[in-house]
C-alpha cells in the first residue's frame, strides 16, 4: 500500500508538473528580436548595413538590376547559354514576369524608413551621428525611388498618363495601399530626401577609406544623375559641380583604369556597394552572368568593341574568351562577385556635368569636361565643336556594361537599335514604345486595387 | 548483416525461456459445420497470455488457475469459456460479420467498428509488409477513398505528398498529420536541399514493424486532434508481443525496378540537324536568298558572319556519333532487397515484439540509392496487478544517396535526357569521359555520379512508453505516456572541382547537420461504465509537445586534390551557419462516448489547445466535435429482413483547425542574418500580425456501412462537406510594404464530394475463395471568399500558370490558349481570349484565362481483386486518377520551335511533325533560328487522367501440415509487380501521367515499376 501511495504521488507530480500555461508555449527566438528593441544609434548603424546589403540582392545591384538595364541596349545580347534573361534582351515582358525591381526597391525603402522615421531624441547615442545616418537613409531613400522612377514611370513614352511611382515614407504606415505618384511629385521627394540628407550630414561620420555607405557629398552626386535623367540642367550643373569642388574625388588615370574594377575604393568611386566571399553569389553574380563558363549569358556584340578608338584603354576592358566569346572580362572580373559594385563614380558626375553645360549651351564648358574623361583614357580629345551625340557616345565609352546604355537611349527619345540578329528583339523598337517601361508586377496589381496598370500592358 | 540476424535471433531466443511455464490446457476450434478454424485466437482474460490454433484448429496453452479463455476469430462471435478442472477444451465457433467486428484504432482511443460515428479507414498488416517501397505511406495509393498520394519523385526515400479529401488550405499546409502509436509526431522533408532529394521520416519505419494504418478523414475522428486535424490523421500503430510461445517471423523480398514509364522520345542527332538546316532556311532563306536544300552550305558559309553554333559542323567533322542519353542515365534493373526478423512473444504477465530489418533500394537512375537498417522492441508487462507499463522502442539509420532533382539543373541526371544533345558523347575515343565536347553546359552525367556527392544520413531513435494504472475505483485508470523522437540528418554535398556546378571555384563541399528532437507527454483518465445495456466511456486527457530543432551548417571551395570532399579539406572555407527554432503545444482534451444496447451510438469530443506560433493573447483554440451512429440491423423490426447483415447510419459534425505556417509569424521582428561588408545587418523580417490565430473548418459528414447477403456485399457510403474559414493565408501585401505577404486569418473555402466503398465476396468456401472490391472519392474544391486590400477588393492570387479567386477552385489553370498554327505561315496562334473565337500571332497580344481544372485531381478510384484456390493466391490492386490536368514542364527548352530544342538542348521527337510548308496542318510550328522566352499557354496543359495497375501479387502458401514436420509454422512464397501496366487517357502525353500534387513535373524521378520475389516464414 505504501507503494502505491509513492506510484500516486509520483503520477501527481507527474500531471501537474506538466500542465502548461500561455508562457509555457512561448518560443524562444534565438535569431530575431521584435521590432520595438531599437533603442541606440548602435542599432541604427545595423538597420543602416541591412539597407544598403538589401541593395546587394542577386534582383538589384547584385546582377539583375545593371543587367535588365544593360540588356534593353545595343551593348550586350543574351546568349541562351542558360536561358537567362531572354525575356527582358527581347523586351517581350508581361505583368505576370514580375520584372525588375519592384519587390527589391521597395524592401530598401522600408529598411530606410525604420531609419527615417526614428526618433532621436529617443535613442541613446550621439544627435550628430544619428542625424548622419538618417541622412545617408534619405540618400538611399531617393536613389531608389529614382531606380524605380526610371524603372516603371511613364516618362519615357508615349501615350503614358504622367503616371510615376508610389512615393512610400513610413514603415508599416498607414497607406498600406499607396497608389502611384505623378512624375513631378516622385522627382520632388527625391529632390527633397537628397537635399535634407545633404543638410542633416557631417562629413566628420564619412569614412575616405571606405565607400561603401553614403557620404555626404553622394547626395550631390546622385542629384547629378537624376536632374540629367530628367533633364534639369541646371540643377545637374549645380550638384556636379558641388561634388567636383568638394575636391574628394579624382578621376582614375589612363593606366589604371582596367584594374581599377577589380579595386574596392579608388579614388573615383563615390558610393559603392560592398561585395565579399561571404556574399558568395556564385551563379547569381555579375561576374558570372557576364563571363562564366557555366552561364556567361550576357554575350558583348561583335560591334560594341569598334566603338572604342585603338588607343583607348577602355577597350581593354573587352576581351575574347577561350570559346571565342567577346565578352566583358573587365568590369566586375570577380566570378564569384567579391568585387564592390558601383553605384556612382565620379566621371559619371563630370559627364553629367558636359551634358548639362552643352544643353545650356556652353560648348567650350561641355568640352572641357569631356576632355577631362578622355585625357585620362588614352583616347582624342574633343575640339571645337560637339554635338549631343559625342556626349552619349563618351558615356557610352566609359559606363559600358554599368547599366547606362538603355536609360541613355529612353531619356533622349531615341529607338532600341536592332543592329545583330544576335539581339533577341526581332526589330528597332521606336521610341517611346510602351516598353520603354516595365509592367507594374501583377504581384501588385492583385494586392493593391490602387495600383494602375502601364499603358500597353 | 546476416551476423547481426543471427545475434538477434539468438538474444530473442534467450529472452523467451526466462518466461515462466504453468498447467497446460488443449482443445480445438472447430466451426458449426465442423471444420477446423485455423488461426483463432486464444487468449485467458485479464491478461495478455494467449495463443492460435494451428492447421487443425488445435491450441496449447499455459495457465494458472481456473482462468476464463477467450476465442475470438474474424468473423466469428467472440465466445468467452471458464475453465474447469478438465485440461481439454472444444469449443465450437458461430459465424458473424466481418466488417462490423474490426477494431478501429483511432488514435486516441480504439473502438469496434460498430461503435464507430465517423468513416476511419484502417489498413492492417498484410496491405503493408513487404512491398518493394522504402516509405510505407505509398501503400496508402488507391486503399482509402479520399485520399490522394502523388509521387513527388520515385527516388527511394523522397517525401510523397498526400491530400486527404482535397486541399483545404491556399497557403498553408494541407499535409495530414502523423500519429505513430498515439503520438503526434513531425514528418517534415529532412533534407537540406530543394535542389537535392527529399527525405522522408517516414522512410525511417520499417513497414514490417505496423500492425496497422488508420486513416482519419471525417470530424468526430478527426476533432479530438485539434488544431491539426484538418488535413486528416494518419494513425500508425506498431506490432507488440503475442502471448504463447516465442514465434519467429522471416521475411525477404528481392526485386529488380526500373521507370514506370519512361518519358518522351527525344530527337536523334541527325534528326536535329535535319530542324536545325530548316530553321536556318526558315529565318534567312528569304532575305539572303538560298534554298531549302542550300541551308546546310550557307551555314557552313555564314558561321562567324551569323554567330551560327559550330555544333553541327562539328558533329559532322567527328562522324555523326549518336547518344542516347536516356540509355546513359538508366540504372535498368535496379535490385531493391528487404531482410526482416521479428519474434513475438508472452506470457501471463509479459509479452514482446522485437525485430531487426534491411532494405536496400537503388534508384533507377546512376548514381542514386538508400538503404536502411532498423529495430524494434515493443514489450509490455505487469508491473503488479493493477499497474502495467509498456515500452515501444525503434531505432533507425538510414543513408539516401542523393541527386540534383526538382528542377533543369545542369548536373541532374535526369535533366540530361532531356537537355543534353544527342550530337555529344558519353565517352572520348580513349575510353576516358568526354567532358570538353558536350555542346553545352549540361554535364556528363557519367562523371557527375561518379565525382559528386549529395547524401543524407539520417538516424532516428524513438522511445514511448505507458504507464497504466487500473485505480483503486471501479473501471477508472490512469495512463501516463512519455515519448521520445529524435530524428537527426547528416547532410552532405559536394561537387567535385573538375567538370560540374563547382568547377569555377575549385570544387565545392557543403555540410548540414540538422537535429530535431520532438517530446510528447500525455497523462490521461480513462473511465467506462457498462450497465444495463448503457455503455459509456470517458477520457480526459492532457497533452504537451515540444520541438526543438537546430541546424549546424558549413559551407567550402578550392580543393587542391580529388577524393577529399569535406569542408575540412577546402582552401577556402566560404561560410558557416547555425540557428534554432523550437515550436510547443499543449492541450486538453475530452471524449465521451455512449452507446445504448448495441444499436445507439452518441459521441462528443472537446480539445482546447494551445500553440507557440500564435500570439498569447490568441494562442488557444477550441475545437469539438459531435457524432451519432444507428445500427439499423440491431432493431427488432429488421428482424425479418436476413439479407441485411449489418446497417450503420451516422453523421458527425466538428471544428477542426490547422496551425500549418512558419514559425513566429506574428511577431513584427527584426533579422540580424544579413551581413554587409563583413558586418551584421538589420532587417525587418515579418510584417507581424498581433490578432493571428488558428484556422478552422467546420466539417460535416452523414453516411452508412452495411454487410448484406451473408455478408457477400459489404461496404460504405459518406457524404462529406468541409468549410474552411479563418483561413490562414499568405496574404499578398502591396511590394510598396517591404513585404510580399502577411498571414492573416480570412478566407473561406469549401471542399465537398461523395466516398463509397463496395466488397464482394464473389466465393467463399474452404478451397476458394474469390472477392472483389472498389473505392471511390470526389472532390469539389471553392473558394467562397479570399483576403481584401484596404478598398475591400479581392487580392486574388496570380501566378505564372494559375490563379486563385472567388468562385473557383483554389489554382486553377489559368493561362493563354493555343489556336494551333497558321497552316499559311507556320506560326503559332493563339486565341486573343477565353471566347476563343479569334486569333492572333502574337502572343503579348492574347489575354489568359480559366481553363476549367485544377492540378488536383477530382476523382480518386481504386480497385481490387483476390482470388485463393487451396494454397494460391493472387491480389490485384490498381488505382484510377481524374478530373484534373497536368502541366508539361520545360517546354521552351523540351518542346520549342526554335534553337532551345535541336541546337542548343536536345528537343523532342514530335518534333518532327514540325511544319513545313504552306497547307501544312499540325500542331508544332514551324522551326526558326531564334531564341524565344518562355511562353505558357495551355497547349502543355494536358488531361491528367490515368490507371495504373498499382500492385499485383501471385504468391502460394504451403500446406501447414507438411510444414509443421519441418518445424515451421507457415511459408509463403510470392512474386509481386508494383505499377505494372499504366493508361493515360492523354496518348500524347509521353510523360509518366503520375504528376505531383500540383499538376507539375519537377523533373525528379519518375514512379518505378518493379517486379519482386518475396518469401515470409514463421517458426
Amino acid at each position: 500500500m505504501k507503494k502505491l501511495k509513492n506510484i500516486l504521488l509520483a503520477l501527481g507530480i507527474l500531471f501537474l508538473g506538466f500542465s502548461c500555461s500561455t508562457e509555457d508555449l512561448d518560443p524562444t527566438l534565438e535569431q530575431i528580436k521584435d521590432i520595438s528593441s531599437i533603442a541606440s544609434v548602435e542599432d541604427l548603424s545595423g538597420l543602416l548595413k541591412g539597407t544598403v546589403d538589401r541593395m546587394t540582392d542577386a534582383g538589384y545591384y547584385g546582377q539583375s538590376f545593371i543587367i535588365t538595364d544593360e540588356i534593353r541596349g545595343d551593348n550586350v545580347f543574351p546568349n541562351g547559354n542558360s536561358g537567362r534573361y531572354q525575356t527582358q534582351g527581347s523586351l517581350e515582358y508581361i505583368p505576370s514576369n514580375n520584372i525588375g525591381i519592384w519587390t527589391d526597391g521597395y524592401q530598401v525603402i522600408a529598411s530606410a524608413n525604420i531609419i527615417i522615421n526614428a526618433d532621436p531624441n529617443e535613442l541613446e547615442g550621439e544627435l550628430n551621428e544619428i542625424l548622419h545616418i538618417q541622412g545617408q537613409a534619405k540618400i538611399i531613400r531617393a536613389l531608389v525611388h529614382f531606380d524605380l522612377m526610371r524603372n516603371y514611370g511613364q516618362q519615357y513614352i508615349n501615350g503614358g498618363n504622367g503616371l510615376g511611382v508610389p512615393i512610400v515614407t513610413e514603415f508599416a504606415g498607414d497607406d498600406l495601399l499607396p497608389a502611384r505618384n505623378t512624375t513631378n511629385e516622385v522627382y520632388a521627394a527625391i529632390y527633397a530626401d537628397l537635399q535634407d540628407a545633404f543638410d542633416m550630414m557631417n562629413d566628420q561620420y564619412d569614412n575616405r577609406a571606405n565607400k561603401t555607405f553614403p557620404s555626404k557629398y553622394t547626395a550631390k552626386a546622385i542629384e547629378s544623375r537624376v536632374a540629367v535623367y530628367n533633364a534639369e540642367w541646371s540643377r545637374a550643373q549645380s550638384a556636379a559641380q558641388q561634388v567636383i569642388n568638394s575636391g574628394l574625388y579624382t578621376i582614375i588615370g589612363a593606366d589604371n583604369y582596367v584594374s581599377s574594377f577589380a579595386i574596392d575604393n579608388t579614388d573615383n568611386s563615390i558610393f559603392e556597394l560592398a561585395f565579399d566571399n561571404v556574399d558568395n553569389r556564385g551563379s547569381n553574380s555579375l561576374g558570372f552572368i557576364y563571363k562564366g563558363d557555366v552561364y556567361g549569358d550576357i554575350e558583348v556584340l561583335p560591334s560594341t568593341p569598334e566603338i572604342y578608338e585603338e588607343s583607348d584603354v577602355r577597350a581593354g576592358i573587352i576581351t575574347v574568351d577561350a570559346n571565342g566569346k567577346i565578352r566583358n572580362s573587365g568590369k566586375y572580373p570577380e566570378l564569384n562577385g567579391y568585387d564592390n559594385v558601383n553605384v556612382i563614380r565620379y566621371e559619371e558626375v563630370i559627364l553629367n556635368l558636359a551634358e548639362a553645360l552643352f544643353e545650356q549651351g556652353d560648348m567650350a564648358g561641355a568640352i572641357t569636361q569631356l576632355n577631362e574623361i578622355t585625357s585620362n583614357r588614352g583616347a582624342s580629345e574633343y575640339s571645337g565643336s560637339i554635338t549631343k551625340a559625342d556626349i552619349l557616345n563618351e558615356r557610352r565609352k566609359e559606363l559600358l556594361f554599368e547599366g547606362f546604355r538603355f536609360f541613355d537611349l529612353s531619356r533622349n527619345s531615341m529607338d532600341i537599335p536592332k543592329i545583330s540578329d544576335l539581339q533577341n528583339i526581332t526589330a528597332t523598337i521606336t521610341a517611346g514604345d510602351h516598353r520603354y517601361a516595365l509592367p507594374i508586377p501583377i504581384v501588385e496589381m492583385d494586392a493593391n486595387s490602387n495600383m494602375v496598370q502601364n499603358t500597353g500592358y | 548483416m546476416k551476423k547481426l540476424l543471427f545475434i538477434l535471433m539468438f538474444s530473442l531466443v534467450g529472452f523467451a525461456t526466462l518466461l515462466a511455464q504453468t498447467r497446460t490446457i488443449t482443445g480445438k476450434v472447430t466451426d458449426t459445420g465442423g471444420e477446423a478454424l485455423i488461426g483463432t485466437t486464444v487468449l485467458v482474460q485479464g491478461t495478455s497470455t494467449g495463443t492460435v490454433t494451428d492447421i487443425d484448429g488445435r491450441f496449447t496453452i499455459d495457465v494458472t488457475g481456473n482462468p476464463t479463455l477467450i476465442f475470438s476469430y474474424t468473423g466469428y462471435a467472440t465466445q468467452e469459456v471458464r475453465l474447469g478442472a478438465s485440461n481439454v477444451m472444444d469449443v465450437t465457433m458461430e459465424s458473424e460479420s466481418v466488417a462490423f467486428q474490426e477494431v478501429v484504432v483511432l488514435g486516441y482511443s480504439a473502438r469496434s467498428r460498430s461503435e464507430v460515428t465517423g468513416s476511419a479507414v484502417q489498413l492492417t498488416s498484410e496491405k503493408l509488409t513487404q512491398l518493394p517501397l522504402a516509405s510505407v505511406d505509398q501503400a496508402l495509393q488507391g486503399n482509402v477513398a479520399g485520399l490522394q498520394l502523388s509521387h513527388s519523385s520515385g527516388t527511394p526515400g523522397s517525401v510523397q505528398s498526400i491530400l486527404i479529401r482535397g486541399k483545404s488550405s491556399i497557403t498553408a499546409d494541407t499535409d495530414p498529420l502523423f500519429v505513430i502509436d498515439g503520438v503526434p509526431v513531425t514528418n517534415d522533408n529532412l533534407s537540406r536541399s530543394g535542389a537535392s532529394s527529399s527525405f522522408n521520416p517516414l522512410a525511417t519505419l520499417n513497414p514490417e514493424n505496423i500492425e496497422s494504418i488508420t486513416v482519419l478523414k471525417d470530424p468526430a475522428s478527426t476533432a479530438p486532434y485539434g488544431a491539426r486535424g484538418t488535413n486528416g490523421v494518419i494513425v500508425i500503430t506498431t506490432k507488440t508481443g503475442k502471448s504463447g510461445a516465442p514465434k519467429f517471423n522471416f521475411s525477404s523480398t528481392y526485386g529488380f525496378q526500373n521507370d514506370a514509364v519512361y518519358g518522351p522520345e527525344m530527337l536523334t542527332a541527325a534528326q536535329g540537324e535535319e530542324l536545325f538546316y530548316e530553321a536556318i532556311y526558315n529565318t534567312y532563306g528569304a532575305s539572303e536568298g538560298f534554298s531549302r536544300s542550300e541551308a546546310k552550305q550557307f551555314y557552313l558559309d555564314n558561321m562567324s558572319e551569323f554567330g551560327f553554333s559550330s555544333k553541327y559542323k562539328s558533329w559532322n567533322e567527328d562522324g555523326r556519333p549518336e547518344t542516347v542519353w536516356q540509355d546513359v542515365i538508366t540504372n535498368e534493373d535496379a535490385p531493391v532487397q528487404s531482410y526482416d526478423l521479428s519474434v513475438s512473444a508472452g506470457n501471463d504477465r509479459t509479452n514482446y515484439f522485437a525485430s531487426l530489418g534491411y532494405f536496400n533500394s537503388e534508384a533507377t537512375v546512376i548514381g542514386s540509392d538508400f538503404e536502411r537498417i532498423s529495430s524494434a522492441l515493443n514489450l509490455t508487462t505487469e508491473l503488479s496487478n493493477s499497474l502495467s507499463f509498456t515500452t515501444r522502442n525503434s531505432a533507425s539509420y538510414s543513408e539516401q544517396d542523393g541527386l540534383l532533382e526538382n528542377s533543369a539543373y545542369f548536373s541532374g541526371p535526369r535533366t540530361t535526357k532531356y537537355f543534353l544533345t544527342p550530337a555529344a558523347q558519353p565517352y572520348n575515343a580513349d575510353g576516358s569521359l568526354n567532358l570538353a565536347n558536350l555542346y553545352s553546359n549540361v554535364r556528363n552525367p557519367l562523371w557527375i555520379a561518379a565525382n559528386d556527392i549529395s547524401l543524407s544520413r539520417v538516424t532516428r531513435l524513438t522511445t514511448n512508453n505507458t504507464l497504466r494504472w487500473d485505480m483503486p475505483i471501479k473501471n477508472l485508470s490512469f495512463d501516463t505516456r512519455i515519448s521520445i523522437d529524435y530524428q537527426s540528418n547528416s547532410w552532405k554535398r559536394y561537387q567535385n572541382r573538375t567538370h560540374g556546378d563547382a568547377q569555377d571555384v575549385g570544387g565545392y563541399a557543403e555540410v548540414d547537420f540538422i537535429g530535431r528532437t520532438n517530446f510528447v507527454i500525455q497523462n490521461a483518465f480513462s473511465y467506462n461504465i457498462n450497465a444495463n445495456r448503457h455503455n459509456v466511456d470517458i477520457r480526459v486527457l492532457q497533452e504537451y509537445q515540444s520541438n526543438k530543432s537546430n541546424r549546424l551548417e558549413a559551407g567550402g571551395e578550392n580543393f587542391s586534390a580529388d577524393g577529399l570532399t569535406n569542408v575540412a579539406s577546402a582552401g577556402t572555407p566560404t561560410w558557416a551557419y547555425t540557428d534554432f527554432n523550437d515550436w510547443y503545444i499543449g492541450s486538453y482534451l475530452g471524449l465521451v462516448n455512449y452507446s445504448f444496447d448495441g444499436k445507439y451510438v452518441v459521441n462528443a469530443s472537446i480539445r482546447r489547445e494551445g500553440s507557440s506560433r500564435f500570439p498569447s493573447d490568441s494562442r488557444w483554440g477550441t475545437f469539438w466535435s459531435a457524432g451519432v451512429a444507428w445500427n439499423i440491423s440491431e432493431e427488432s423490426f429488421m428482424t425479418g429482413m436476413d439479407f441485411v447483415n449489418h446497417l450503420k447510419l451516422r453523421s458527425s459534425f466538428g471544428v477542426t483547425g490547422n496551425a500549418g505556417i512558419g514559425l513566429n509569424t506574428y511577431q513584427a521582428s527584426l533579422s540580424f542574418s544579413s551581413a554587409y561588408g563583413g558586418e551584421a545587418g538589420i532587417t525587418p523580417s515579418s510584417f507581424g500580425n498581433a490578432n493571428l490565430q488558428w484556422e478552422k473548418a467546420e466539417s460535416f459528414e452523414i453516411g452508412a456501412d452495411f454487410e448484406l447477403f451473408n455478408s457477400r456485399v459489404s461496404g460504405l457510403f459518406n457524404y462529406y462537406n468541409r468549410k474552411t474559414v479563418d483561413m490562414l493565408q499568405s496574404v499578398p501585401l502591396s511590394r510598396t510594404t517591404g513585404f510580399s505577404s502577411q498571414n492573416q486569418n480570412v478566407g473561406v473555402m469549401v471542399n465537398n464530394g461523395i466516398e463509397l466503398e463496395l466488397n464482394f465476396n464473389v466465393i467463399s468456401s474452404q478451397d476458394f475463395n474469390l472477392s472483389i472490391g472498389g473505392n471511390l472519392g470526389t472532390n469539389n474544391n471553392e473558394v467562397l471568399e479570399l483576403a481584401k486590400d484596404g478598398n475591400g477588393e479581392d487580392i486574388n492570387i496570380t501566378g505564372r500558370w494559375t490563379k486563385t479567386e472567388v468562385g473557383h477552385p483554389v489554382n486553377e489553370w489559368f493561362m493563354v490558349g493555343y489556336a494551333g498554327v497558321d497552316p499559311e505561315t507556320g506560326d503559332a496562334l493563339y486565341y486573343t481570349n477565353d471566347t476563343e473565337t479569334a486569333t492572333t500571332s502574337s502572343f503579348g497580344a492574347a489575354e489568359r484565362y480559366y481553363q476549367g481544372t485544377t492540378g488536383i485531381p477530382t476523382f480518386l478510384a481504386g480497385v481490387n481483386l483476390h482470388v485463393d484456390f487451396k494454397g494460391f493466391f493472387l491480389d490485384a490492386q490498381g488505382n484510377y486518377t481524374a478530373g484534373h490536368q497536368v502541366y508539361i514542364p520545360w517546354t521552351r527548352y523540351i518542346y520549342g520551335s526554335d534553337r532551345w530544342s535541336f541546337d542548343l538542348f536536345s528537343g523532342a521527337a514530335v518534333l518532327l511533325n514540325r511544319w513545313q510548308q504552306a497547307g501544312d496542318v499540325t500542331d508544332v510550328p514551324k522551326m526558326t533560328y531564334t531564341t524565344q522566352p518562355w511562353r505558357d499557354f495551355n497547349r502543355w496543359l494536358r488531361d491528367g487522367d490515368f490507371f495504373r495497375l498499382r500492385n499485383v501479387t501471385i504468391g502460394y502458401n504451403f500446406d501447414q501440415s507438411l510444414l509443421q514436420k519441418i518445424g515451421l509454422g507457415s511459408a509463403r512464397v510470392f512474386v509481386r509487380g508494383i505499377n505494372l501496366y499504366t493508361w493515360a487517357k492523354d496518348d500524347t502525353l509521353e510523360w509518366d501521367p503520375e504528376f505531383q500534387g500540383d499538376g507539375f513535373n519537377q523533373l525528379t524521378t519518375p514512379p518505378v515499376k518493379s517486379v519482386a520475389f518475396g518469401l515470409n516464414i514463421t517458426f
